[in-house]
This record gives C-alpha cells, structure tokens and sequence, in this order.
C-alpha cells in the first residue's frame, strides 16, 4: 500500500513535466532583419537657357538729336527651364558684364566703350536676384555680383533672366566695335558663391 | 538532466517492485509488465545566418546626379540566409518598409519626394519566393508554407526600386535613406 502510494506520485509528476516541456517550444518562430540604406546627394542643376545668347544688334541711335549715342534698346528675356536643388538652403547668384568695347585704345572724352544693364533672374524666390552693372566709359570695372534671397525648400522652378535698364556711362557717344558682355547665373547653396 | 535520469530509473524500479509483490498474492507468474517509453523532438525553425555577416544593403547614392531622379539601374547583390532549419511544417514571410530620409522627416515640396519603394524577396524556402512590395498596402504573396521539414539556404533579394509618388520625382537630398527587411520562419502551416 505504501508502495502504491508512491508510485502514483510519482507517474502524476513525470506527466506533469512533459506538459511543461512540450507547450514550451511550440510553436517556434525565428526572424532576421536586414537593414537597406543609400544616400542622395545634394544636387542643384539649371535649363539650358532659350535663347542661349542675346544679340542686341546695332546699340547707337544713328539719327535724331541722340545720334552717335545708345538708343533705345527692349527689354530682352532668356528662359531657363526646370532648374532645381533637392534640398533647402539654396540661392542664385548672378554675375554681370557690361557690354564692352574691346579696343585697347584710350576713350576720348565724351565717348562710351561700355553699356550697363540690369540683369534680373527671377523665379526662385520671391524676389528676383538683380545686379546691374557700372562699368566706366573706358569699360573698367565691367563686372558686378548679387545674390537673391534664401530659398528654404528643395524646389523646382522654371527661371527667367531678363536685362533692362541699358544705359552708357555719362551717355556718351559709343564708340564703334564690336561689345561683348555676359551675364552668368549661378544655382547653389546659400553663401556658397 | 542527469538528475532527472536517475528518478526515472528509481521509479521504474520501485514500479517493477511493488507489482511483483502483488501478484505474488495471487499468483506464482508476475507479468507481464508494460513499460511506455515516450519522448518528443522540440519544434522549432531558426533562419541561419547571413553568409557575408553583415545586415545591410548599401546602396550608395540613389539619384542620378544630372536629374535628381532615382538610378534605373540600382541592383544590389542578394544576401543568404545560411544555416536556415525547420523540423517541421513551416511557413516563411517577408516584410519590408520604404527606404525613408532620415534627416529629411517634413513632407516634401512639390516635385519632390523622400520615399524609395522596392520589392523583397525571400527564396529557396518554398516553391513561390515570399514577395513584398512596399508599394502595396496588402502583399498577398508575403506569406508562404511548405508541409514538410526543411533545410536550405534563404536568398535574400531587393528589386525593383521606385521613387514613391512617381518615377518623375525628384529625391531631397539627405545622407540616410533608410529602410528595413524582416524575413520570419515560423514552425507549423
């Protein structure tokens, strides 16, 4: 009798641990993460400009009590299409030359070998970059800087340049040549120009 | 465990024992005796390890740097999960998320996006891979089971990459764009 006694408790404790150890591994689940990264870099790029130059044509009234001196020249535009930054911080900057006389020899008196403009880029912020440049009548000093404002997103935008506002310094009389200026726009980050 | 042996033994003995001395009672013949021997094999699926040891696809710079858009030709080379076991019916799934600016958290300005969506795939586990597009709320083909016990390699395998919104986004710039597979082995069907 004593030995039935043990025997049952014994057999209730043997099943009693295999319960135990079966709900304890089933069902089993096993993971593994992988992790994928990349980078994208900082970029700014800007349209080809439409039309590519500007070609002013004869720049000197030839007739009228202003003969000899600039005439009245139109505003003129360039498009630049799809500019864009992929990231905040970003601003144009614009470099302009006055159109200038190439010929090395001395401006007389009363006589212009240089045309000023005022270069406007707009479209990416709210108020355009302009410069206008001031160069002397002996074409000295022909280049001039500006930046626009901050923009603060990455953006896409179709840009427009436009010059306005030629004048000759001391509206002399243009001396006759062939002038060249050039306006360079510049897309990038803020104070990077 | 030893332990454990050792209290076996004892109880089958004492068992033994004190059924010899009750038939001796009533009989000269003792027996016969059943003894049960059971035992069990624990369930259980591990998915190895990464052949390499390392955890992450780099993809390096996603854009093309002359359009700001996502590359055409991003193909990273597949990862293996080896050493993946399962002793019993199993099923295997893959999840994904969007490769996401981690610098970059506001949303982004028109033209612009700082999602970058691919398809996941496990393979080698079952006949059909489990596939998982981040593009897709549901990916009904994330889960599949075999009905059998297994043991192979898990090809670990990123395609298809799409900027999220549109393939005429652009990215923001950011350094880390950041996403994540979780590939699960999982013990019965």
């Amino acid at each position: 009798m004593r030995h039935s006694l043990s025997i049952a408790a014994l057999t209730l404790s043997l099943a009693f641990a295999a319960t135990q150890a079966v709900a304890s591994v089933s069902p089993v689940t096993t993971t593994q993460s992988v992790t994928v990264n990349g980078s994208v870099a900082e970029v700014c790029v800007l349209g080809s400009p439409n039309p590519p130059s500007i070609d002013l044509g004869q720049m000197a009234a030839t007739s009228g009590e202003r003969v000899g001196k600039l005439g009245t020249i139109s505003d003129h535009s360039v498009n630049l299409p799809d500019a864009f930054c992929n990231y905040p911080g970003t601003q144009i900057s614009v470099a302009a030359t006055a159109l200038v006389e190439q010929d090395e020899s001395t401006t007389p008196s009363g006589f212009s070998k240089a045309v000023n403009f005022t270069a406007n880029v707009s479209g990416w912020t709210s108020s355009a970059a302009s410069v206008t440049t001031a160069a002397a009548a002996d074409g000295s000093n022909a280049t001039s800087h500006s930046a626009g404002a901050e923009e603060n997103a990455p953006q896409t935008a179709n840009l427009t340049l436009t010059l306005t506002n030629f004048t000759a310094p001391g509206d002399g009389v243009l001396v006759a040549g062939s002038y060249n200026g050039l306006v360079t726009i510049t897309l990038g980050p803020d104070g990077g120009n | 465990m030893t332990k454990h042996r050792f209290l076996i033994a004892a109880t089958l003995a004492a068992a033994v024992s004190a059924a010899a001395g009750a038939a001796s009672a009533a009989s000269n013949i003792a027996g016969p005796v059943g003894v049960p021997v059971t035992g069990h094999a624990v369930t259980f699926c591990t998915t190895g390890s990464l052949t390499n040891g390392t955890t992450v696809f780099d993809l390096g710079v996603l854009t093309d740097t002359t359009t700001g858009e996502l590359k055409n030709n991003i193909a990273p080379v597949s990862k293996t999960l080896n050493g993946a076991i399962c002793n019993t019916a199993s099923t295997i799934n893959v999840a994904a998320q969007p490769m996401t600016a981690q610098s970059f958290t506001i949303a982004p300005p028109s033209g612009f996006s700082r999602s970058v969506d691919y398809t996941a795939t496990a393979s080698g586990w079952t006949t059909t891979p489990a596939v998982y597009e981040t593009s897709q709320t549901t990916n009904g083909g994330a889960t599949q089971s075999r009905n059998s016990a297994f043991s192979g390699p898990i090809t670990v395998t990123l395609s298809g990459f799409s900027t999220t919104g549109g393939s005429t986004l652009r990215l923001v710039s950011d350094p880390n764009y950041l996403g994540a597979i979780v590939v699960t082995l999982a013990a019965g069907n």
